[in-house]
């Protein structure tokens, strides 16, 4: 370089110029390539997506979870209203006056017969108190069923000649022979429940 | 790349025919469920359920699963539900005729609590078979049977009400079905799924004016009274005099509102209402405050009774035999003569006794909002006679139903003033479109209170023993008025009096501060029947009751002991 620039100390001004010439000549700049590194980018982006497809699926199972959760709570509370129900009809029929009434009847309870009071603020006693007595019972079951109708047999209807006597045999021995006669009419008081009906039945008139 | 095999998937489910896939997602996964309105619950005056809707559960079989192993789950379901093993045998294995198609269904038990039910099912399961399932059954639930059963009524299977209250006011207990649409998967519930909901409106509860524990009493009484007499039917009727509540209102028979199945239909009504028949001496009541009312007589009027009296061509008797009599008025009540009373009215003009019976409510629908309530019969004034005055003054020739005769009495006990009967507590319409119950009840002057309070006196005389016709129908350290009645019965077939009897008896206690009306009345009984003996009991045991449940003490004024001879 030092070579160049003794010959031009002759002609200063040429070489000045010619140096700003060459210095203000355009020159390419030399390009510069960005060697960022792309990997930690689509890390990043990977990163994110994957993140979010992560949360999506921790949130859609959490929230199935908790779909579960409600389903086996609303089994569980459905479970407890039923049995609250299943309590209380229990309950009911505890409290049912039916019940009561027949349990103090078997402790031998009968109702009393006159209303008498006792005033807790005075002691006196309102009313004539009186020992309630069998009598004054009431029946609180019903009357037992009658029996089916298959252990009920029909009555067993027989029909007998009536008594005679000498004196009517004659008489009436036509009209009981064809069993219009009176013989037959006594047909409704014959119930024999056990359907033992003997001949004897025809005397029960 | 991907993104175009997404975008072509994408036009395919998109462009080409959406609605098909839309729909077939639908039907596989939403599900519209019913969401059944509870129907309103019916409690007596203390808010006790009379009745009530419960989650309940009914067992079904599937015959064609369960016939191979039906005597191993018949012994198990027998055990659990309490049911006859051969009846749940015969469920199990229920066979079509030939040629019919299987059957896959059969009822094994209905109404079963939730619990047990599904306690039973995993019993049967839990045991190796298959075929035996829960299915919803909400059920209405009677907790007391047949208290109050005729007034209550009953629903069929499908929910329908047939009778009674249940039926009357079925719009404001039924309230409105909502649906529910949801998405499901997997049998869960998907979470912000598509979700619309039609909100069910629960029907409204219906509190009535009676009490349970004295409804229960009045209904054992009377049976205990109508199967003692071999009667056909019954009824008792109980009113808070002051406000004309009912407080029960019994009926033999009866039925289990829980099985109305297993009762004829005709007993499933309220006979107290439905029924008409003639009050007989009970009326003298009514009469004879009427002629004090109007100033006729007092009850000490001196009546001479003969053995018997002609009235155009028929000659009335009294009920026992005797010769001319010298009864005053409160005598001809205590003694319950029908020629005394006969000749007591004879101071009345026609329109006099009719528009004083018309008053007490005699041919009027009580209209407290039973279905099928009779009106009653009070003859039109214009086809009366003097034979027909003669016998409705003794309570013959006039019909009445058992509430219309015991609201009468009670506005004697109310002094004078008659309140018309609610079985309502505060007010609901019918399904009729009528405003019923006790805030729509209406009061009016009928007779003076110095009448009302005179004929309860002369009333105390019939409970008097020595005096009256019925002393077994009073209560010791009690001042009780009351009447008996006895009256031959027009018969179904004839159209005449065939000799069947109804006989009553109405009253009412503390005689000079009254509380409570009662009023009986027992139809065709066999045995010895008379409105004292027979009737009388019932009265005295639920006005016994009611005094004691609510606590009236006895009032410890003198007894009236109104001279019954003179």
């Amino acid at each position: 370089m030092s070579s160049l620039l003794s010959p031009a100390r002759g002609t200063r001004l040429p070489r000045t110029a010619a140096s700003a010439v060459e210095r203000a000549r355009l020159a390419l700049v030399p390009v510069r390539v960005s060697r960022a590194p792309r990997a930690p980018f689509a890390a990043l982006v990977l990163a994110i997506l994957g993140a979010g497809m992560v949360g999506l699926l921790m949130f859609n199972t959490h929230m199935q979870q908790g779909a579960f959760y409600a389903t086996s709570l609303q089994n569980r509370a459905d479970a407890l209203t039923a049995r609250e129900q299943s309590l209380q009809m229990q309950l009911d029929q505890l409290r049912d006056p039916q019940h009561l009434a027949a349990a103090g009847r078997q402790l031998g309870m009968v109702a009393p017969a006159t209303p008498a009071f006792v005033d807790l603020a005075t002691g006196k006693i309102l009313g004539k108190p009186t020992p309630a007595t069998p009598t004054d019972g009431i029946r609180v079951t019903p009357l037992p069923a009658g029996l089916p109708s298959p252990l009920r047999p029909k009555p067993i209807i027989v029909r007998v000649l009536a008594p005679t006597t000498a004196a009517t045999t004659t008489q009436t021995g036509t009209h009981t022979a064809t069993g219009t006669g009176h013989a037959s009419t006594n047909t409704g008081t014959t119930t024999g429940r056990n359907g033992a009906a003997t001949p004897a039945h025809g005397a029960h008139r | 790349m991907v993104l175009s095999l997404f975008g072509a998937r994408l036009i395919q489910l998109q462009g080409l025919d959406p609605k098909a896939y839309a729909a077939k997602a639908n039907a596989e996964s939403l599900v519209t469920v019913p969401l059944p309105a509870t129907r309103g619950e019916i409690t007596d005056r203390n808010g006790v359920p009379l009745a009530e809707t419960v989650a309940g559960m009914m067992i079904v079989a599937d015959p064609l699963r369960t016939r191979p192993h039906a005597e191993a789950i018949a012994r198990i379901l027998a055990d659990r539900l309490h049911l006859d093993y051969f009846d749940v045998l015969d469920g199990l294995m229920k066979q079509a005729p030939p040629g019919k198609p299987d059957i896959r269904f059969a009822y094994i038990a209905r109404r079963v609590p939730a619990t047990l039910a599904t306690a039973t099912v995993a019993a049967v399961t839990n045991a190796g078979f298959q075929g035996i399932e829960t299915r919803p059954d909400p059920l209405r639930n009677y907790p007391a049977h047949d208290v109050a059963a005729n007034l209550l009524g009953f629903l069929n299977s499908d929910g329908v009400p047939l009778a009674g209250l249940e039926q009357t006011f079925n719009r404001r207990l039924a309230g409105k079905d909502g649906t529910e649409t949801y998405e499901v998967g997997g049998g869960n519930r998907i979470p912000l799924g598509e979700n619309t909901e039609t909100a069910p409106v629960n029907g409204r509860n219906l509190t009535l004016t009676i009490d349970r524990d004295v409804q229960f009493y009045a209904q054992r009484v009377l049976r205990t009274a109508v199967q003692g007499s071999h009667a056909t039917s019954g009824a008792a009727i109980a009113i808070d005099t002051k406000t004309g509540e009912i407080l029960a209102l019994a009926d033999y028979p009866s039925y289990d509102a829980n099985d109305p199945g297993a009762s004829p239909a005709s007993d499933r009504g309220s006979r107290a209402l439905s029924d008409v028949y003639e009050p007989g001496s009970v009326e003298k009541v009514l009469t004879t405050s009427s002629l004090i009312d109007a100033g006729k007589v007092t009850p000490l009027t001196r009546i001479r009774v003969p053995h018997q009296l002609p009235v155009l061509n028929r000659v009335i008797h009294d009920y026992f035999q005797h010769p001319t009599l010298r009864l005053t008025l409160a005598g001809v009540i205590a003694k319950s003569s029908n020629i005394g009373t006969v000749l007591a009215a004879r101071q009345f003009t026609h329109s006099q006794l009719w528009n004083y019976l018309d008053a007490f409510g005699l041919g009027h629908r009580t209209d407290v909002g039973m279905p099928n309530e009779s009106t009653g019969v009070l003859p039109a004034l214009d086809s009366w006679t003097e034979l027909t005055q003669a016998t409705i003054a003794f309570g013959q020739g006039v019909a009445v139903n058992a509430l219309q005769m015991a609201t009468a009495v009670n506005a004697v006990a109310n002094g004078g003033e008659l309140i018309t009967p609610s079985l309502i507590k505060g007010s609901a319409t019918t399904a009729t479109g009528t405003v019923v119950g006790t805030d729509q009840a209406t009061r009016r002057r009928v007779i003076s209170a110095a009448a009302a309070t005179a004929e309860a006196r002369m009333m105390e005389g019939v409970t008097t023993l020595g005096a009256g016709t019925a002393p077994g129908a009073g209560i010791a350290g009690y001042r009780v008025a009351g009447k008996t009645g006895t009256a031959q019965e027009v018969g179904k077939t004839c159209g005449c009096y065939d000799g069947s009897l109804d006989v009553s008896f109405g009253g009412f206690a503390p005689a000079d501060n009254p509380r409570f009306t009662v009023y009986v009345v027992i139809k065709n009984p066999v045995h010895s029947a008379s409105g004292g003996g027979t009737a009388g009991p019932v009265f005295r045991q639920i006005l016994n009751y009611l005094l004691q449940k609510y606590s009236v003490p006895p009032t410890n004024t003198p007894p009236a002991n109104l001279p019954v001879f003179w």
